[in-house]
């Protein structure tokens, strides 16, 4: 496939993935499935449109798992290849999304199993990480900047402490918006389960951030 | 509701989450002017809800896309490669059993030499017969009329 002319195809659609409410939102699980399997047909500008919609959301997740940008991107190049790669065996039986966080989850768990965030934290200095990133806010005062920055550093360590499943969990839930059927669904274990891992992990979410506010 | 519970604290997260129905949202509401417990709670919980909202995510590196589709282009002139080769492959099996029906062919042919065809003999083998008869009846010809031969002095 010539890659430019994916590219060129590519429409401008409205990301509204993200589910909020106990309803789902069937009209966009309809459409990304229906794109995936115009992918599966042979159809380059659907796959454009289907990282169109996800690419945000899946560089972000990864982002929040890992801790850097660089990284997540990294990450989630691979997922949107295996999901490329996986168009001609691909069926609808669960939502795009589920099955996609599945993919995310699935690798952003063996990043942080294998230790790579150890090597990372090594060169955090060097590797222009997320958080030397991060532009300040020119709307607030040097003295609110580094508080701010203070408190951002909190929440990213708050995070990070956490079990790395109670991460995936806490991240879906709170940034993703994903419900818990679909949590379960990513993570494969049962809703209780779920909330179970989203319990602990807001408790010690609690009792870490509880005096920021 | 038993407020020091676990489905309390859930029901809270849920509350904050914004994923409760209105009607057990305005139910949770209206308990909470009552409990302390759980007023407290929600506060707690409320506090982590928005330092978590202070960490947004960057900005994606805008050749991104570029790099993917590069990927895949890379992906694709593999594969077309590696479509070739279970091609190749196919040939073995059929080339293997080409061999092994050229040598059973070639044994049977060896062990059953009934059937093939023999040879004429050839016409010089019966012409040297006939000559060797026509000798002995001239030796007794002429040994019936007493001329000795050289073979008999022998």
């Amino acid at each position: 496939m010539n890659a430019t002319s994916i590219e060129s195809r590519l429409a401008q659609p409205s990301w509204n993935g993200r589910v909020n409410s106990n309803k789902p939102n069937l009209s966009s699980l309809d459409r990304d499935a229906d794109l995936m399997l115009r992918v599966r047909e042979g159809d380059p500008s659907s796959f454009g449109l289907l990282l169109e919609r996800h690419r945000g959301p899946v560089i972000h997740f990864f982002y929040r798992m890992v801790q850097n940008q660089a990284v997540a991107e990294e990450l989630a190049q691979e997922v949107f290849l295996r999901v490329y790669r996986s168009r001609e065996s691909y069926e609808p039986t669960a939502k795009f999304t589920t099955w996609l966080f599945r993919i995310a989850t699935h690798l952003g768990l063996n990043w942080i199993r294998d230790g790579r965030n150890e090597r990372r934290q090594d060169s955090l200095d060097d590797d222009g990480d997320g958080a030397a990133r991060q532009v300040p806010d020119r709307t607030r005062n040097v003295e609110q900047e580094l508080v701010y920055q203070a408190k951002l550093g909190e929440v990213r360590q708050a995070i990070e402490n956490l079990p790395s499943k109670q991460r995936a969990a806490v991240v879906m839930h709170k940034y993703q918006e994903l419900e818990y059927a679909q949590i379960a669904d990513v993570l494969r274990c049962s809703e209780s389960a779920v909330k179970s891992l989203l319990f602990r992990a807001y408790e010690a979410l609690r009792s870490r951030l509880v005096h920021l506010a | 509701m038993e407020c020091s519970s676990r489905q309390a604290a859930e029901r809270i997260v849920a509350y904050h989450a914004g994923t409760l129905d209105p009607q057990a949202e305005a139910a949770f509401e209206w308990h909470l002017k009552a409990c302390a417990i759980c007023r407290q709670l929600s506060a707690a919980q409320q506090a982590v809800w928005s330092a978590l909202d202070i960490w947004q995510p960057l900005p994606i590196s805008p050749d991104f896309d570029q790099k993917l589709f590069r990927r895949i282009a890379a992906e694709e002139r593999l594969r077309w490669w590696q479509r070739l080769s279970p091609v190749r492959l196919s040939w073995r099996p059929a080339v293997s059993l080409a061999v092994a029906c050229a040598a059973l062919l070639v044994a049977f042919l060896l062990r059953t030499p009934a059937s093939v065809p023999t040879p004429p003999a050839p016409p010089q083998a019966k012409f040297q017969i006939e000559q060797v008869e026509h000798a002995l009846d001239d030796m007794d010809m002429l040994k019936q009329i007493g001329v000795e031969t050289t073979h008999s002095r022998i």
